[in-house]
């Protein structure tokens, strides 16, 4: 019985250390996430449906935030590197660099302003009236 | 240059190439050294000179976007860690990124018909402000083609953390609530190492609202944008 715990113990330890294992154990959520994407036919990403089930379990306790921050950190300080291969499709579009890339640009140009603008407005308005409220 | 060494080429240059453009990144901050706008620069030239294509170059890629699927997983955490925040302001933050959400697809769907563009194009702009791997997943559903998507959310989170700047000194906002969400809503993760810079409370807002915008999409952005279209 012990030397059972001490194994359990043991296997803990390496979960809270090994950034791989971690890493592993993400991976493992995201698999999960795909299968019952595709076995459900839901329009949600598998991505999507692990982050939903590791929210979860760590909302229920049933996953400690330490058994998983390391190999998250890993993923997310480096999120850039993953984005590079979507970037490279470019290469299949050359039409973008001429008129057509400027146009797209003023467009994106335009819209973003508008999406800033328009969300820092309405989170500034609701949280006076909230303010306002509560005085 | 034969398969097998394609498919070892393209990655590990990719790896050494974003390497040395975070190197780069970190003695000199700005919106033109960003790793995501160097790393494809450089790649896309070496990409021309050797005359490789974009199938090339994803032969032996292709496992480097699968990442991005993990990477969404690993967005369980700060969710997690944020959830006093979440509790605190449910209201301003799930008002602000419906209203941001909003506009974003309007106002690129609207801009789309005045400049006449092929339906393929504008459905690809469609989810531009929200983050990577979010997007694409949305573009690949409403028939949009993903990496038109990456391409463009790459350039909304360059020029956003850039306007950024400017519109901070132009709008009346008092609460970092409202700043941060101006970050994490209009220019997602460019957004958020932006919003670090102007504040912490502003930071962890930016990245929140970045999460919760990048969910609201893939949740209802397929439905909206298929009555639009």
């Amino acid at each position: 019985m012990s030397r059972r715990l001490a194994l359990a113990l043991k296997l803990k330890q390496i979960l809270r250390r090994s950034r791989l294992v971690q890493l592993g154990l993400i991976v493992g959520f995201w698999w999960l996430g795909d299968v019952t994407a595709r076995l459900t036919g839901l329009p949600v990403p598998g991505g999507v449906i692990g982050m939903v089930l590791m929210l979860g379990l760590l909302l229920a306790h049933g996953l400690g935030p330490a058994s998983v921050r390391r190999g998250a950190d890993v993923l997310l300080a480096d999120m850039l590197l993953f984005f590079v291969p979507a970037v490279m499709g470019l290469l299949d579009h050359r039409e973008f660099l001429g008129t057509l890339g400027l146009e797209l640009f003023g467009l994106i140009l335009v819209g973003t302003t508008l999406v800033m603008a328009g969300t820092a407005l309405t989170v500034e308005l609701v949280q006076r009236l909230v303010s306002r409220h509560a005085s | 240059m034969p398969p097998e060494a394609k498919m070892l080429f393209w990655p590990a240059v990719t790896i050494v190439a974003y390497l040395a453009c975070r190197a780069l990144y970190r003695r000199r901050p700005g919106w033109y050294s960003s790793p995501l706008l160097t790393t494809p620069v450089v790649l896309i030239l070496l990409a021309v000179m050797l005359r490789a294509s974009y199938g090339d170059y994803l032969l032996g890629s292709h496992w480097l976007m699968a990442m991005v699927g993990p990477l969404t997983v690993a967005f369980a955490l700060p969710v997690y860690e944020q959830r006093a925040m979440i509790r605190r302001h449910w209201l301003a933050l799930s008002v602000g990124v419906a209203v941001g959400s909003l506009i974003a697809i309007a106002s690129g769907y609207a801009l789309a018909r005045v400049l006449d563009l092929s339906p393929e194009l504008r459905q690809s702009l469609l989810p531009r402000s929200v983050t990577m791997p979010f997007a694409m997943n949305v573009s690949g559903h409403v028939g949009g083609l993903p990496e038109l998507t990456a391409v463009f959310v790459m350039v909304t989170g360059i020029v956003g953390a850039a306007l950024g700047d400017f519109l901070l000194k132009w709008l009346p906002l008092r609460s970092a609530m409202a700043r941060g969400a101006l970050f994490g809503m209009g220019a997602h993760g460019a957004g958020v190492a932006k919003a670090r810079e102007v504040g912490a409370e502003e930071g962890s807002v930016a990245g929140l609202v970045m999460i919760l915008a990048g969910l609201a999409n893939v949740a209802v952005a397929p439905v909206l944008i298929t009555a639009l279209a």
